[in-house]
């Protein structure tokens, strides 16, 4: 097999990651298995022009983040309702904080973080974090973390107010620092 | 310390850390929020942890 047969089969097997991305961002299954399919046909038009995998990987995923962009900006009101009903639900967080503001609980030390980033292994657990959170949330985080759309855009796709935003993507990221820490950081033993 | 002007609660300091990373804080804002990582340990951990979140994500899916 040459080089670019391999690269072919690199895309290939993207696909089910590719598809569950889609999925996530765009609730609708016509409209990610769409959103794929164009990605993987321009990703196989341009094969040739790589020579590394990992290069490649990350041209693929650029290529979704602008489908997925697109089908939003066509899809309009319709992924909006939900996102709604979601932002006006009240949040505590008392798991977390006492009534007077204080943490309950100190925040582990995750020592040295960064080396863990190679891991398959972590970025497993982050990707089931990631996938536990409530829908909406889950959505709403990715928009803005991993397809790296300003806060702005994404309250006008969504059609919610900055602050629901806000709220949102605040409680977002405090699950994921929770769910980190139990089942990653915690069994560590960090220094 | 003028407290109750600057002064900060841990928790509106987690809402401001994540807000910081959505867009620019108002300038109070900073302040507070600087004033309050100068003095609390656990925050400015919460702080790096935040980040490294972020960047973790976008390592998700390649």
């Amino acid at each position: 097999m040459n080089t670019a047969d391999t690269l072919r089969q690199t895309v290939g097997e993207l696909q089910p990651t590719l598809l569950r991305i889609a999925r996530l961002q765009l609730r609708n299954d016509a409209w990610a298995e769409d959103a794929v399919s164009e990605t993987l046909i321009s990703a196989l038009e341009g094969v040739d022009r790589f020579e590394g995998q990992s290069q490649l990987k990350t041209w693929v995923v650029g290529i979704l983040k602008h489908k997925i962009i697109d089908q939003f900006r066509r899809s309009g009101r319709e992924v909006s309702i939900e996102a709604q009903a979601e932002a006006a639900e009240a949040e505590t967080f008392d798991e977390i904080f006492t009534q007077d503001g204080h943490r309950q609980h100190e925040p582990l030390d995750w020592g040295d973080p960064e080396s863990t980033l190679s891991r398959t292994q972590f970025l497993e657990i982050l990707q089931i974090c990631v996938d536990e959170l409530p829908a909406t949330l889950g959505r709403v985080f990715m928009m803005r973390e991993w397809l790296e759309l300003e806060t702005a855009q994404i309250c006008k796709e969504l059609k919610i107010t900055s602050t629901n935003c806000f709220v949102m993507l605040h409680r977002a990221r405090l699950r994921l620092r929770e769910c980190l820490e139990l089942r990653w950081f915690a069994g560590k033993k960090m220094a | 310390m003028m407290k109750g002007w600057f002064v900060i609660t841990c928790r509106q300091a987690h809402a401001l850390l994540s807000r910081r990373a959505d867009g620019a804080l108002p300038l109070m804002d900073r302040l507070r929020l600087r004033l309050h990582l100068t003095v609390c340990d656990w925050c400015t951990r919460v702080s790096r942890q935040f980040q490294f979140i972020s960047d973790a994500v976008r390592r998700l899916g390649r």
